[in-house]
């Protein structure tokens, strides 16, 4: 091939260049535009394995160690924390098609790290942090929310669901209502909470004594009229742990049902608590509890 | 004395208008709505946060830019197109000279601040319907920021090029930005090198003081003296960098 002859070729190759430039342009421009689609949707779709990744760490935001995000911010601490409040939203509501949302807890605490008093991010992390798997960390996320706003009622008020919902722990869910019940602003019924919450780990006696707190100083009338049933209920369960204790004492085993509590004449009749629950008695340990519905 | 450096503060700010500085503000304004309108779709109910966040960023981003590539061509250019003969061969003095250019500049950050500040406060009001006292106090402070790094800028370019300037007067902003990293790793280091940080400390300017912006989300208006003290530090350390750079500039020739 002689020179002269490339030199033609080239020279052809800018005629039609400059004739068709626009839809040159076009075309390589949709060339790409397919590509980066098809790419999207390869990484987004496809299973970890295909990607040769345990998870899709394609689609999941790989946040900065707090003490680094904040060192990067360069003091614009609030709007990076902005930043990864909505990388996180996109994240959750994203849907994650292989697995579980490993990085939700740490976005949280990176939001909340770079933000301290970011109230909405506590509670939004209380309350989805522990339905993907992050009871431990959203009780942690609890503490710290609980340590930086000390005056909210809802920081106290969040972490004891977790603990009642996630953790079956009946006795740290009401300590936790307990504090929120004393914060400025916190519903009436938070007390009356902490009372439930006590009365389900068989704290009877704390229960019944925060139900007559609640009674006598709650405004709302609902909650009032709530406690004065919660309380007769209790008053019922002492009096027959009472009638079942003497049955012991006289019979040296415990009675078999309420029955035969009447039957031996030690109540006059089985009582109906106002709250609509029956209870039963334990035959082998003389317990009295509420009679499952 | 006074009517000439007004008339170079004039001039500077007519010529830095014919500069594309509406741009930046367009760009701004895009950003600010762009910012208002997908925060009300995608923050969970955080609008006015993102909106403010958001907004006194960009602000301080795109004021800083205006710094970086006009406060460091500023002197530069007068040189390269020999017009500063003209200047001064009249009776102006060099010291004139190099306020008139401050001022100047000066002006433009305050004019192109306060159409930012005032379409912030516009798109903010309009989505939430109250504006927080402290986000007033934020972006005086930035402005005040921009105006510090302007004589960063001019003292940097009255001895390099503009380019070499720009990158210097961007590496003071982010030390002055880290100046709490820094004081940090001081705090862990051993006495010689604890010394040398907290050299770099002190010398360097606390760009954190003029930092509001973090408190206007949770409405937390500065007192009345940390804004003494914020304008003090300003003005100490506005001085200082402007005599070093009248210094180094009545020894430059042309």
């Amino acid at each position: 091939m002689s020179s002269k002859q490339f030199s033609v070729n080239s020279f052809q190759f800018s005629v039609y260049f400059r004739r068709f430039t626009l839809l040159i342009v076009l075309a390589v421009w949709s060339f790409s535009f397919v590509a980066q689609i098809n790419y999207d949707s390869w990484r987004r779709y496809s299973p970890p394995k295909l990607l040769g990744v345990d998870y899709n760490v394609y689609i999941e935001p790989q946040p900065l160690s707090p003490s680094l995000a904040k060192a990067v911010s360069f003091g614009s601490t609030e709007f990076l924390a902005d930043y990864y409040w909505l990388a996180l939203i996109q994240y959750y509501g994203g849907g994650t098609p292989n697995g579980k949302y490993r990085k939700l807890a740490e976005l949280f605490n990176v939001v909340t790290e770079l933000s301290p008093k970011f109230q909405q991010a506590y509670q939004t992390g209380l309350i989805i942090l522990p339905g993907e798997g992050f009871p431990d960390q959203a009780i942690e996320l609890g503490e710290k929310g609980k340590r930086n706003l000390p005056d909210s009622w809802e920081m106290p008020y969040y972490t004891g669901l977790v603990h009642h919902i996630y953790k079956k722990d009946y006795v740290s869910a009401a300590k936790e209502f307990q504090i929120a019940a004393i914060k400025k602003d916190a519903p009436p019924i938070t007390q009356y909470f902490a009372g439930i919450y006590y009365k389900e780990a068989n704290q009877r006696s704390l229960a019944y004594q925060i139900f007559k707190t609640v009674n006598e100083t709650t405004k709302d009338d609902f909650v009032r009229e709530r406690s004065a049933k919660q309380l007769v209920h209790l008053e019922m369960v002492f009096f027959l742990e009472d009638a079942v204790a003497k049955f012991q004492q006289q019979f040296g085993r415990y009675p078999t049902s309420q029955q035969e509590l009447v039957t031996k004449g030690l109540i006059k009749e089985i009582p109906i608590s106002p709250l609509g629950v029956g209870f039963t008695i334990n035959a082998e340990t003389g317990a009295v509890s509420e009679a499952k519905r | 004395m006074r009517k000439v450096l007004w008339a170079i503060t004039l001039n500077t700010f007519r010529e830095t208008l014919r500069d594309k500085l509406l741009y930046s503000l367009v760009g701004f304004a895009v950003l600010v709505i762009a910012a208002s309108l997908l925060a009300g779709s995608v923050s969970l109910g955080q609008d006015a946060r993102v909106i403010q966040d958001f907004s006194l960023t960009a602000m301080l981003v795109f004021l800083l830019i205006i710094t970086y590539f006009i406060g460091t061509q500023l002197v530069f250019k007068e040189v390269e197109r020999k017009t500063i003969y003209l200047v001064l061969s009249k009776p102006v003095s060099r010291e004139t000279f190099y306020l008139g250019k401050f001022l100047g500049l000066c002006l433009t950050i305050l004019v192109a601040g306060l159409i930012m500040a005032v379409m912030f406060v516009i798109v903010l009001f309009a989505k939430t319907h109250s504006v927080p006292t402290a986000a007033y106090f934020a972006a005086g402070a930035v402005i005040l920021e921009a105006w510090l790094l302007t004589a960063v800028s001019l003292l940097f370019s009255s001895f390099t090029s503009p380019l070499s300037s720009a990158i210097y007067t961007f590496g003071v902003t982010l030390i002055g930005h880290g100046s709490a990293t820094i004081w940090l790793l001081s705090q862990k280091a051993s006495p010689v090198i604890r010394g040398i940080l907290e050299g770099v400390y002190y010398l360097f300017p606390n760009l954190e003081k003029f930092n509001l912006r973090n408190d206007v989300v949770f409405n937390l208006v500065p007192s009345a003296s940390q804004v003494g003290l914020i304008l003090l530090y300003f003005a100490t350390y506005t001085v200082f960098l402007l005599i070093l750079g009248v210094a180094v500039f009545r020894k430059d020739e042309f």
